[in-house]
């Protein structure tokens, strides 16, 4: 059973609409190298230097990456990724 | 797109008025629920690093609330957050930080941010606005005594 990525709204247009996608991946470096073979321009939107970009959050099962192994966290079949745009701003 | 206006009941808009009142002298941060532009509910999120002039979502705390948001089958209808000493208008990092990075695309298109000054402590102003292509529209706020917080 593959891993399920949940896409938001900004990048549904790179998934052709779709909501959730799946694929195969043992890691998050992995998963964003299958994201983009899958659908080109993803890992750009995601990534910067190899890194996920600020205010990019990634979940493993509702647990943030950045808490984890952050791209070497290791994933397993049935795990669903979650791709969540920070809330962020301020006055300054 | 986000609704051309956000409706919620006089309580609600009191849970968030009392929420930025608790936060000060930092910015408080929440999350609104609810379907086609009313909103019913409001829940409070806490910021990563608490401060007067900024905000960020503390991350398993945004992603825990959107996920009652979905359990409890409401769309996000609003984002707010307060500027404790600065006007209920978008700063540059208020645009910045709801477009997705690198780009113009609105990180929740359904939302109205609404933003809190607090800078007359005793008449506090609230403002509705929404991402269009890069920038922020005002929308309003209307507020119906009618409805009852839920």
């Amino acid at each position: 059973m593959p891993v399920t990525i949940r896409i938001p709204t900004p990048l549904q247009r790179l998934s052709g609409g779709k909501l959730e996608v799946t694929c195969s991946a043992t890691s998050i470096e992995g998963l964003l190298e299958a994201l983009e073979m899958a659908h080109p321009g993803m890992k750009e939107r995601l990534t910067v230097s190899g890194k996920v970009r600020p205010f990019i959050n990634l979940y493993v099962n509702g647990e943030d990456i950045r808490t984890l192994d952050a791209e070497a966290s290791v994933l397993k079949d049935g795990d669903t990724v979650a791709i969540i745009a920070a809330i962020a701003g301020g006055h300054a | 797109m986000s609704a051309a206006a956000l409706t919620m009941a006089g309580a609600e808009l009191s849970a968030i008025l009392e929420h930025c009142r608790r936060e000060l002298p930092n910015e408080a941060c929440g999350i609104l629920g609810g379907r086609a532009g009313r909103v019913e509910s409001v829940q409070p999120v806490q910021s990563a690093h608490p401060s007067p002039s900024r905000f960020a979502m503390e991350p398993t705390a945004q992603f825990l609330a959107m996920e009652e948001l979905s359990r409890a089958d409401r769309e996000l209808v609003g984002i707010y957050h307060s500027h404790p000493g600065g006007p209920a208008v978008p700063s540059t990092a208020d645009l910045q930080e709801a477009c997705w990075p690198g780009t113009m695309l609105p990180n929740y298109p359904g939302a109205i941010q609404v933003i809190v000054s607090l800078q007359d402590g005793a008449a506090p102003i609230v403002r509705g606005y929404a991402a269009d292509r890069g920038m922020f529209v005002e929308v309003p706020i209307r507020i119906d005594e009618r409805e009852t917080a839920r």
